[in-house]
């Protein structure tokens, strides 16, 4: 038996209860490439008897591993092949079909989220591909607990600018169909660049055509107990800062490996990877934003936001990388606004704001997440900051991600509230200098040099 | 020759303002509950009562969720906050 010493013991129950040590979430991998057929009714059904086959056991191992080991899994959720591979044909409506099939297997089996209704058009768009983006407003619309989400872009293939401005008019339709909830259908849908195929996290997660049949990925702890451990040491130069943060990572990451050993072993699944993302959650003692405050900043924003973050973003990856041998997915700190009571706060008090937000991408994950911007933006506005965005993930070879939701009816410093894990937050100025000529051009952005990369 | 059926080792944690027959009341528990109590230790330290108790049981014996309902109830008549988590997590969380 390997020797632990009373103050490890102490040190972790005091992780679980004063630090909200937890798992953020267990999402299972699902490959429907074996559910494909011309008839949408058939496919439906595959689609819903395969998930509820393979993941049905999803929720109560969870609660099962939750009790052993004391840790609470705050979520269960099923990612699949992106359904633009699974579903034949070029009707728009066969793909909402599927995703009430998706839909009604999340609910059979008890999870809040099935993501994967998805597409990828970095290079270009197939008949399947454009049916699936035209279904995605009305497919968010009439489900609860399906994801979209559809890569425009990769540092491979460049940014596919059509791909973009279709995205902006998505987005602004699911905007229009749940304008009575704050545009809530457009936090289910997300733009990305170089959209890994592994994630845990909704609403980007698919299940991509490297996976195995079944996976288990988990998500780490949120950002409770790294937030802690900064907030108690005030003192420390940023060295030591980081080798603590360091420490800390590795510990919450262990903690995940462990829980997808014994996960995946239950579910008779791969083991897939641990994804070592901070994620925020609306609760006080959960947000990232305490971390970059927690170091010395007054508000997130502030001068030196960027720097602080980076350190972090670092200072946990390779902590996490010393703990599992699977890491993956996004693996990344997130900085969503509305998810985040501390980004929420700062962008209400102008501490914060969109550019400095991109700034910040850079040196993390996810992109521009859960920003609320006025309903009434123009398309190419939009779209605008959704191509800024996929240029940073593009350049940088790196994920990035937009989740933007144009809140109808609202206006700049409008207090919006999503509700649940999604949260609350102000609508954020987007710059009016137009762009209606650079977003006409069209075509694809080219990809990058691989070299020269300053 | 059989092999001894396998034990499953759990850690109990219990915090709180100290008072008398704390450890006591506890340890009864777990052996009222056939379960067996390999190492224990106890600290008090500014009137705070620690201790920690590795207990081992076999599927015959007990049960991890039968152990958790019942010290946590014990824990609350006596004004302690228990714990009793699978020794893997420890073992994990600090070591490679």
């Amino acid at each position: 038996m390997v020797f632990i010493t009373n103050e490890e013991i102490l040190e972790t129950v005091a992780m679980i209860q004063a630090q909200h040590l937890d798992v953020r979430a267990i999402t299972m991998g699902v490959s429907l490439t074996d559910c494909s057929a011309r008839d949408a009714r058939e496919v439906c059904e595959r689609v819903f008897e395969k998930v509820v086959t393979r993941a049905g056991r999803l929720v109560a191992v969870a609660a099962e591993i939750q009790e052993k080991y004391g840790v609470p899994i705050v979520n269960q959720r099923v990612a699949v092949t992106p359904i633009a591979d699974v579903a034949a044909g070029d009707d728009a409506g066969a793909f909402v079909k599927v995703a009430h099939a998706l839909d009604d297997a999340a609910k059979e089996i008890g999870i809040d989220f099935v993501g994967g209704f998805s597409a990828q058009v970095q290079k270009g768009f197939t008949e399947r591909d454009a049916a699936l983006i035209e279904a995605i407003p009305q497919a968010i619309a009439e489900t609860e607990r399906v994801c979209s989400s559809v890569n425009v872009a990769s540092t491979r293939a460049g940014i596919n600018m059509d791909a973009v401005v279709r995205m902006a008019e998505v987005l602004l339709e699911a905007s229009r169909r749940s304008a009575e909830q704050d545009s809530i259908g457009c936090a289910k849908i997300v733009t990305f660049c170089n959209q890994p195929e592994d994630n845990p996290f909704m609403a980007g997660a698919m299940h991509g055509s490297g996976e195995p049949e079944t996976c288990i990925n988990v998500a780490i702890s949120g950002p409770g107990v790294i937030a802690s451990v900064v907030k108690s040491h005030p003192e420390l130069p940023f060295t030591e800062l980081a080798d603590l943060i360091k420490r800390t990572a590795f510990k919450i990451t262990r903690v995940g490996e462990l829980v997808a050993r014994e996960a995946s072993e239950m579910l008779g699944a791969q083991l897939g990877i641990i994804d070592l993302s901070l994620a925020p959650t609306p609760k006080v003692g959960d947000s990232v934003a305490e971390i970059l405050e927690g170091m010395g900043l007054d508000r997130v924003g502030a001068p030196g936001s960027t720097a602080a973050l980076a350190m972090l973003n670092d200072a946990v990856k390779k902590g996490g990388t010393m703990a599992t041998s699977s890491t993956g997915g996004l693996s990344g700190a997130f900085i969503p606004v509305s998810e985040d009571a501390g980004m929420a706060r700062a962008a209400a008090e102008g501490a914060l704001s969109i550019e400095k937000l991109e700034a910040m991408t850079a040196v993390c994950s996810l992109g521009l997440d859960m920003i609320v911007v006025p309903g009434d933006i123009a398309r190419d506005a939009l779209a605008g900051v959704m191509a800024d965005v996929m240029a940073i993930g593009m350049i940088n070879g790196k994920t990035t991600g937009a989740r933007i939701i144009p809140a109808a009816g609202k206006r700049v410093g409008d207090w919006v509230t999503l509700g649940g894990l999604f949260g609350e937050g102000p609508v954020m100025a987007v710059s009016g200098a137009g762009n209606r000529r650079f977003m006409a051009r069209g075509g694809r952005i080219p990809a990058p040099l691989q070299s020269l990369i300053n | 020759m059989t092999d001894a059926p396998a034990r499953t080792s759990v850690i109990v944690t219990a915090l709180g303002p100290d008072k008398h027959g704390l450890l006591a009341a506890v340890a009864a528990k777990v052996a009222e509950m056939n379960a067996n109590i390999d190492d224990v230790s106890q600290t008090v330290t500014g009137g705070m009562f620690t201790m920690i108790m590795f207990v081992s049981f076999t599927a015959a014996e007990a049960t991890l969720e039968e152990l958790q309902e019942t010290l946590t109830e014990t824990g609350r008549e006596v004004g302690l906050q228990v714990t009793v988590q699978h020794e893997d997590i420890f073992r994990f969380m600090h070591r490679v």
